[in-house]
């Protein structure tokens, strides 16, 4: 190609140039993720309640078709649910052994994520919590519930009844405000009663939840609501 | 246009000319391996990199570390919010020294150091395999069984097959029988003779058994206690060791600790006839002929600001102090001569009111001297200064005491002093004491050193003889040897500390003695962890004490009117201000988590518990 003047040469580089930092902006741009990913850990379709508080439990998300990999944690809040925003794709589920109250497997759930995403992951519990009720007579607070055997190869370490000011409410320390444990329990019905007396006079609100402490496992099966007091 | 073809001509001709022996050039900061190797000097060079490369944990290079447990606390600034210990925390994982270290021991044998002595190759081939052993058991102890890769130096070049080059993890108890057979048979290489060892920086033969010694009762508590915590442990043994193991592995510690033992070449410190400025010097004055391996530091060039770091606001050379300082739960597990609970008394039997002191030092009358040898506590001296602590005045008042307090340094109309210097003060202010002691072991008096510019000379002490008797002790006892000679041991060093004799001995007094004798020495941590009680007594709970932090308030009376007036009194009280939460050991802590890295590099890496 012949060039007339220094002129055009410099208006063609100029062009060249421009095009290709034009282009190459939009190339290395993600949008980013949008789909809602949601779900429950979940036994015989019952959500399980977890510790809630400082990133307790969680489950972890891997990725295949990369050479190199590092898994996310998602984190369980305390009424067994998770979310998490992700990018459309097949992701493997699995849980960390001891991590949450349920009997350690390495088995994997595939995902795929398509849009906005609902998957329980089902878990077998070393035991469950049923027909939790609560009362406040005067500033006795009582809760009951019945303890059911699922997987009784570990034995309950204790059961407690927790009251914080703040609905997060677990055996963590500045999770709770108050608590009677009970280190001595079978399956069965159980009967707590907790005095609440300074708590109901300096907390503005106050929120009650049971627990069960398996041993040997990080973390215990709650109730996967928590009661209002005030 | 021609112009530039020319010249574009020109530049390519010379670029291509200028590029025959370029590449080929001879580095002028690279040395060769005939350099090295056939080099004394070269070679001592080498070796002391090495040497530094291998302070991890709790050391001189971070004194906050010292905080992380039940020691100390964080004094200075904001508060310390750590509720849990991470998963990588103090996690050694250096393949590339060990690397290093084997490509060092080939080139000792290449024909680049023929003319070396057989001797001196001996003691450097020694020194090498020393410290590749103690690479071994620093990841050991972190993580469990790791890849042993012998004396192999790994290489790749382009076209291999890499899964040559991945090891799987070894179980626990054959990366501990590695450390012990590499200590048997380096323990004959390495000189004998202390006297040579300028302040201990070297290892020689009686470190060699000392870690040999140390590496055994590890894995034997480990395989004798691991029941009480039956999830720590893998499937394929990375993880956790078999009970019938443990009587072999007490018996290769008692061994290794009779020879230390019977070769007298060690023996405890004793030359200050004040009991507790002996047990100081026995671990911070260099020379002291108890301490078998330390981390030497040198001034000018090779300091730390450990110092600089931990010294008391009164007796500072620089703007810095009181960065973590010791807490009242170490004060208070050193024993009263007479009395095995060293809880201090502050207040009467029926919690009713204050005992009252003349001097402030009087609360730790009688205190086992290794208190003084390891804290700086109110009325107590550094370096002859007299040291005092207090945190402000009380007053009697409507019947109650009541306190008044001030900036650190400040007096009342009447010249009296409210808050001292120290403090201590439950403020966040930067450089303030929050606890009410200060630390002494490892701090050196010499006040230069506590300026930022200088640092301090002071050796960290990795080995000494009072850890080869305590070792003799725990294996004798687990060994059911009798009672009079697991106590000969323990009573050693219970009479430099000039406390009671024991009749007899439990498990139980070893963590308490280990607990006084090695505080900050780096030995918490582990100990704890391979007796398999840390979670219960780091149990995230603050009821707990042994737990939760606890700071010592000194205060003195003013009130003419009162009968106890210029007396002392104390409060023990929860340091909720510097050590917000309880320190929170979970059954995931025994053992560092695999980072997900190397696993990508090397799938034959198997996960740890809990992971």
């Amino acid at each position: 190609m012949k060039v007339k003047n220094m002129k055009t040469l410099i208006k063609m580089h100029l062009f060249v140039i421009l095009a290709v930092l034009a282009t190459s902006c939009t190339k290395d741009n993600y949008d980013k993720p949008e789909s809602h990913f949601t779900g429950k850990v979940v036994y015989n379709g019952q959500a399980l309640g977890v510790r809630g508080s400082n990133g307790a439990v969680y489950l972890q998300f891997w990725q295949d078709g990369y050479e190199l990999k590092t898994s996310f944690n998602v984190y369980v809040t305390q009424d067994g649910s998770y979310s998490a925003i992700l990018f459309d794709g097949v992701y493997k589920l699995v849980t960390v052994s001891n991590n949450g109250p349920w009997v350690s497997s390495q088995d994997t759930v595939v995902i795929t994520v398509n849009g906005n995403t609902q998957k329980d992951y089902e878990v077998v519990p070393y035991y469950t919590l049923g027909n939790i009720n609560y009362s406040v007579n005067g500033n006795t607070l009582t809760a009951s519930f019945d303890i059911t055997g699922v997987t009784t190869t570990r034995n309950i370490e204790y059961v407690a009844l927790m009251v914080n000011k703040t609905n997060f409410v677990d055996f963590g320390d500045g999770t709770h405000v108050n608590w009677v444990r009970n280190m001595n329990v079978t399956p069965g019905h159980v009967e707590l009663q907790l005095d609440i007396t300074n708590d109901l006079a300096n907390q503005k609100a106050l929120y009650a939840r049971v627990g069960l402490k398996i041993d040997g496992v990080g973390e215990g099966v709650y109730d996967a609501g928590v009661y209002k007091i005030k | 246009m021609k112009k530039i073809n020319i010249l574009l001509t020109g530049i390519i001709s010379l670029v291509f000319a200028g590029c025959s022996d370029f590449l080929d050039r001879k580095s002028e900061s690279i040395l060769s391996d005939e350099q090295v190797f056939s080099d004394q000097n070269m070679i001592t060079s080498v070796l002391a990199n090495y040497y530094g490369r291998i302070d991890w944990g709790q050391s001189l290079e971070r004194g906050d570390n010292f905080a992380i447990l039940d020691e100390a606390c964080i004094s200075n600034g904001g508060p310390d919010n750590r509720q849990d210990f991470g998963n990588d925390m103090w996690r050694v994982y250096d393949y590339t020294l060990i690397r290093h270290l084997n490509q060092f021991l080939q080139g000792i044998k290449s024909d680049a150091a023929a003319g070396l002595e057989p001797a001196y190759r001996n003691q450097i081939e020694g020194e090498a395999r020393f410290i590749r052993a103690w690479v071994y058991f620093n990841m050991c102890r972190c993580m469990g069984g790791m890849p042993i890769v012998g004396d192999e130096v790994f290489a790749y070049s382009g076209g291999m097959d890499i899964t040559t080059l991945q090891h799987p993890r070894s179980t626990e108890a054959e990366l501990y029988d590695y450390i012990i057979s590499e200590c048997t048979a380096i323990a004959g290489l390495l000189p004998d003779d202390p006297s040579a060892n300028t302040n201990a920086a070297r290892a020689n033969k009686w470190a060699a058994l000392t870690l040999k010694a140390r590496a055994a009762v590890y894995a034997a508590s480990i395989a004798k206690y691991n029941y009480l915590t039956p999830d720590v442990k893998t499937a394929g043994g990375e993880v956790g060791i078999q009970a019938s193991l443990a009587a072999g592995y007490y018996e290769t510690a008692y061994n290794a600790c009779r020879e230390i033992i019977t070769g007298g070449r060690y023996r405890l410190y004793g030359d200050n006839p004040d009991k507790g400025a002996n047990f100081y010097e026995a671990i911070c004055k260099k020379g002291s002929y108890e301490v078998i391996w330390a981390r030497d530091y040198h001034y000018p060039g090779n300091t730390t600001g450990f110092t600089n770091n931990a010294i008391a606001t009164s007796v500072r050379g620089d703007i810095d102090a009181n960065i973590f300082t010791p807490t009242l739960n170490i004060v208070e597990a050193f024993e009263y001569r007479n009395n095995r609970d060293g809880t201090l008394p502050a207040r009467t039997a029926d919690d009713s009111d204050y005992i009252y002191y003349d001097n402030a030092q009087d609360i730790f009358r009688d205190k086992d001297a290794r208190l003084y040898g390891t804290v700086v506590y109110p009325g107590s001296d550094f370096n002859g200064i007299p040291m005092t602590y207090q945190a402000g005045q009380k007053y009697w008042d409507g019947g109650e005491w009541k306190e008044r307090t001030s900036s650190t340094g400040s007096s009342d109309a009447d010249g009296d002093l409210i808050t001292a210097d120290n403090g201590p003060d439950k403020s966040s202010s930067q450089y303030i004491n929050n606890s009410g002691f200060n630390l002494r072991k490892f701090v050196d008096y010499n006040r230069d050193a506590s300026t930022r510019g200088r640092g301090s000379e002071m050796w960290f002490v990795r080995m000494r003889y009072a850890e080869v008797l305590m070792i003799a002790a725990e294996a004798a006892l687990e060994l059911g040897k009798p009672q009079t000679e697991v106590c000969g041991y323990i009573n050693q060093i219970r009479d430099r500390a000039g406390i009671q004799q024991l009749s007899s001995v439990t498990l139980d007094d070893i963590v308490r003695e280990r607990r006084v004798e090695f505080a900050f020495e780096n030995h918490r941590w582990w100990d704890l962890k391979r007796w398999r009680i840390a979670h219960q007594v780091w149990d995230g709970s603050s009821e707990s004490y042994s737990a939760t932090h606890y700071s010592l308030f000194p205060y003195r009376i003013k009130d003419p009117s009162h009968p106890q007036n210029g007396k002392w009194v104390f409060d023990r009280v929860k340091s909720t201000w510097t050590s917000a939460y309880p320190r929170y050991f979970q059954l995931r802590n025994y053992y560092n988590f695999i980072d997900q890295d190397w696993i990508n590099r090397n799938p034959k890496i198997v996960r740890n518990p809990y992971q």
